[in-house]
């Protein structure tokens, strides 16, 4: 109760509609933040998948041929990421060893119940796409190893070494068919998450229709700037060249994405504002009080009016190529650091104001904790290893042998 | 094998239909016993919270033991108090028709402490017609006692007017200010 | 139970100790007993039929679950936050330190409608002072419990993905500590945030209203040492009971959150509007 009390002062003056919050009352069993860091991870490393996913199907699916240089590479980004996806949630739970029990007996009526199911079914289908668009590498590399490595391939590209013209165009079928019913895989495998928050009536932050919609176009956002600035990194490392059709169609998709991300991030503050309901002063007190900093100066001004001018410019004016490519990992960095802040801003800020309706209570990452800063980097850093593995069987960029 | 690449997938495919149907028919043999009876959940769960030890007694176990306490404490203005309250829970004290402990006894200040816990006027929020409140010390100088009493000092702390009651008949004084 | 000692020889033959071995440590297990306390205490408990039957009808006959409606009835006018409850509910389950299933609250109203509310150590150790940092003139106090409320549409049943908290035919949410996962989901949709983590068994826990002595035919441990009564339960099938009189009765009862659509079983007699 102490923290909370230290609280209340700060809180209490730094608050538009005061009467409710002078004194700040929690109750007993709300001080402690029970979703923290890994929770702000999952919905994170998921987005990442999706946006990555976004990519791919514009070019496998919707043939959009500028995107070419960057199709293969998002799909092995993705699939590194979705290896990750369960880590930040097993580390959460306080019986892991019963993690099971959610494919076992999922309950109809819980949204986390379809976690087991959805995240099995697209793991399956973009470990298939992954298989199938690099089958012609796979059948090569078959002949060229020997023992269990060779079984290994042989299994993966179905024991079959035909390259034939027919088969690699019934290839471009089955991939087209594989992404096209990706897409409503991935929406489903980020957008539940969003619906794990919105669906939740006690917290006036997330019980809202929008938070799914929110949720999936900033995960679109993040995968889609981090495979612009994954590639111009990678390429720039190897010391390649960058594709600058490649990155502008990135680029323009990325600000679509945005746009709408932001505006449907502040149709719902104001309408919180706007509407007046229920406990919307303490959203208005939490938005204003705690989170004042995170929210309004990092999530908004920093993270979100810097790029939508910076990407406004990279629009409207004609920029030399070096410059632009420059811009573009540079608005990247920053909008992946938007993304993370906005789901830490709903997931630990939600939970920081009580279900008094009187109080807010205080949120203090650990260093070592299970669910802490170590334990967050260390989840971040695996997909890349995972990535840079897997860019050892599969090469990145198209047209290369290994 | 000789199958043509096409024969290979639709094998592929079926393999995995056949896994995935697998998968299901051991989920439904690994489901818990008890399963669904009543809900999705385990039914025994239900009569395993009712093996939850019993920790508190009510009064009445306590009378069977201690009926001098008894006496005293039924006919007076605490019996609505829980002895386990004051004093602590039954599974402290007895298992098996044994005794296994001893319950604590509040004695000096910490009687005056507990008592004040209920009955002290400064903090308003007690509805006066459901308890006597006081202020201390001021209640013991009005009663023209030494300001170190504790409560027990006047008051039987198992029925708090027995004394007072018995006092009053003997000395014939009337009611006076709390 | 045999058939599934039977699954679990069959499984650990076949499996030999592989990854999906693990299957078997969703079986059920042996049931988790709580609140055993420091001393070694009998588990049978103390003998029944020596007791009072508290909530008629209960005992001496098979339970029909199906047949149950309970009440629990919270009367704010006789509250006087002497915190006995919350000391009788901690014993009962050895309640670890900064987990509360009941606590008691204090409200106080200034004259200028402002409303302060605290609930120190949740009203364990009682309310020995008064509120110290409070610069205007106190209109109205009242001390508030806070217990689980036993929703008959539960926001907390219908999130939990496992299936490890339900509510009972006769009415009582509980938690199946044998599959609770953790995710804390339940926590978040608890309107009343009547939930938390059990630090020891490191499944979900809160407030059963005593399912363990209500099947018995006892109180809730809460209601049986509130000296006032202000904490009322009972069974609604019998129309002699306290809380059946309530709520039949002509009086004005009210519940927490109704908005929020959960339907609770708790009532209370006596609240003000600024009770959240």
């Amino acid at each position: 109760m102490n923290t909370a009390m230290a609280a209340a002062a700060t809180a209490g003056e730094s608050i538009g509609s005061a009467t409710m919050l002078v004194s700040n009352y929690v109750f007993p069993n709300d001080l402690h933040v029970h979703w923290s860091m890994m929770i702000v991870l999952y919905p994170y490393i998921t987005g990442l998948v999706d946006g990555a996913f976004i990519i791919a199907a514009l070019y496998y699916l919707f043939n959009v041929k500028s995107l070419e240089p960057v199709a293969r590479f998002s799909l092995l980004f993705a699939l590194a990421f979705l290896c990750c996806a369960t880590l930040p949630l097993l580390l959460h739970l306080t019986r892991p060893e019963r993690n099971l029990n959610m494919l076992l007996t999922p309950s109809p009526s819980s949204a986390m119940a379809g976690f087991g199911y959805i995240y099995a079914v697209s793991m399956g289908v973009l470990v298939f796409i992954v298989l199938f668009v690099y089958r012609p590498v796979l059948v090569a590399l078959r002949s060229t190893s020997r023992g269990w490595l060779q079984m290994v391939y042989r299994i993966i590209t179905f024991d079959s070494m035909d390259l034939s013209r027919k088969s690699l165009q019934l290839d471009a079928k089955i991939i087209r068919f594989l992404v096209g019913i990706g897409i409503p895989i991935a929406v489903v495998l980020h957008g539940y998450v969003g619906f794990i928050f919105g669906g939740v009536k006690a917290n006036p932050t997330w019980s809202t229709p929008l938070m799914p919609v929110i949720f999936l176009f900033s995960a679109c956002v993040s995968g889609i700037a981090a495979i612009i600035l994954a590639y111009i990194l990678v390429r720039k490392l190897r010391g390649r060249s960058i594709n600058h059709s490649a990155i502008t169609t990135m680029t323009r998709t990325l600000t679509l994405f945005f746009i709408l991300a932001f505006c449907f991030e502040m149709l719902e503050v104001f309408s919180h504002t706007y509407l007046k309901s229920g406990y919307h002063h303490m959203v208005e007190g939490l938005l204003n009080g705690p989170l004042a900093s995170s929210f309004w100066l990092w999530q908004v001004k920093i993270c979100s009016v810097i790029p939508l001018i910076l990407l406004g410019v990279m629009g409207l004016f004609r920029l030399r190529q070096g410059i632009y490519n420059l811009l573009a990992a540079v608005v990247s960095a920053i909008l992946l650091l938007q993304v993370l802040i906005m789901r830490w801003n709903v997931v630990i800020g939600g939970q920081l104001m009580s279900k008094s309706a009187r109080g807010y209570t205080e949120f203090h990452p650990q260093w070592w904790d299970k669910e802490g800063i170590v334990a967050v980097i260390v989840v971040m850093a695996i997909p890349f290893c995972i990535l840079w593995g897997l860019g050892k069987i599969f090469p990145f960029w198209a047209g290369q042998g290994k | 094998m000789g199958l043509s690449y096409k024969m290979r997938l639709v094998a592929v495919v079926v393999v995995m239909g056949i896994a995935v149907a697998g998968g299901l028919f051991v989920k439904g043999l690994v489901k818990p016993a008890s399963f669904g009876v009543y809900g999705h959940y385990r039914a025994d769960a239900i009569e395993e919270e009712t093996l939850i030890p019993i920790r508190h007694a009510t009064n009445t176990s306590c009378y069977t033991c201690h009926p001098y306490e008894a006496r005293i404490h039924k006919t007076g203005l605490h019996k609505t108090i829980s002895c386990e309250f004051c004093h602590g829970p039954w599974a402290d004290h007895v298992a098996g028709n044994k005794k296994i402990g001893t319950l604590p006894v509040k004695k000096n200040k910490e009687i005056t402490t507990l008592c004040l816990r209920c009955h002290n006027t400064e903090i308003k929020a007690r509805p006066h017609e459901v308890i006597k409140t006081v202020a201390m010390p001021e209640h013991l100088a009005s009663q023209k006692v030494k300001l170190t009493h504790n409560c027990n000092q006047c008051h039987h702390v198992h029925a708090p007017l027995k004394y007072i009651n018995r006092a009053k008949q003997i000395t014939g004084l009337g009611e006076k200010k709390l | 139970m045999k058939t599934d000692q039977e699954k679990r020889d069959f499984l650990k033959k076949v499996l030999n100790g592989t990854i999906a071995g693990s299957l078997y440590l969703v079986m059920p297990m042996a049931a988790l007993t709580m609140g055993t306390g420091d001393t070694p205490q009998d588990p049978k408990g103390p003998d029944i039929s020596k007791l009072p039957e508290q909530v008629p009808g209960i005992r001496g006959k098979a339970y029909n679950i199906l047949e149950q409606e309970f009440a629990f009835v919270v009367d704010i006018t006789r509250c006087i936050g002497c915190g006995a409850c919350c000391v009788a509910d901690q014993q009962e389950y050895n309640v670890p330190e900064g987990n509360y299933r009941t606590w008691v609250e204090r409200y106080v109203k200034g004259f200028s409608d402002q409303v302060y509310v605290d609930a120190p150590n949740g009203g364990l150790d009682g309310y020995q002072t008064p509120r110290s940092d409070i610069d205007e003139w106190i209109r109205d106090t009242f001390f508030v419990p806070k217990l689980c409320n036993m929703c008959k549409e539960a926001p907390c049943v219908q999130v939990c993905p496992v299936g490890a908290t339900f509510t009972t035919p006769d009415g009582f949410v509980l938690v199946d500590h044998d599959r609770c996962v953790g995710c804390a989901y339940c926590i978040q949709a608890c309107p009343y945030s009547v939930r938390y983590i059990h630090p020891e068994t490191k499944t979900v826990d809160k407030c059963t209203w005593c399912y363990h002595r209500v099947r018995k035919g006892l109180l809730p441990a809460c209601v049986e040492v509130c000296p006032t009564g202000a904490r009322k339960f009972g069974s609604l099938k019998d129309k002699n009971s306290e809380v059946y009189k309530i709520l039949k009765g002509p009086g004005v009862l009210t519940v927490l959150k109704p908005e929020m659509g959960t339907w609770p079983a708790l009532y209370y007699k006596g609240a003000r509007r600024e009770v959240v």
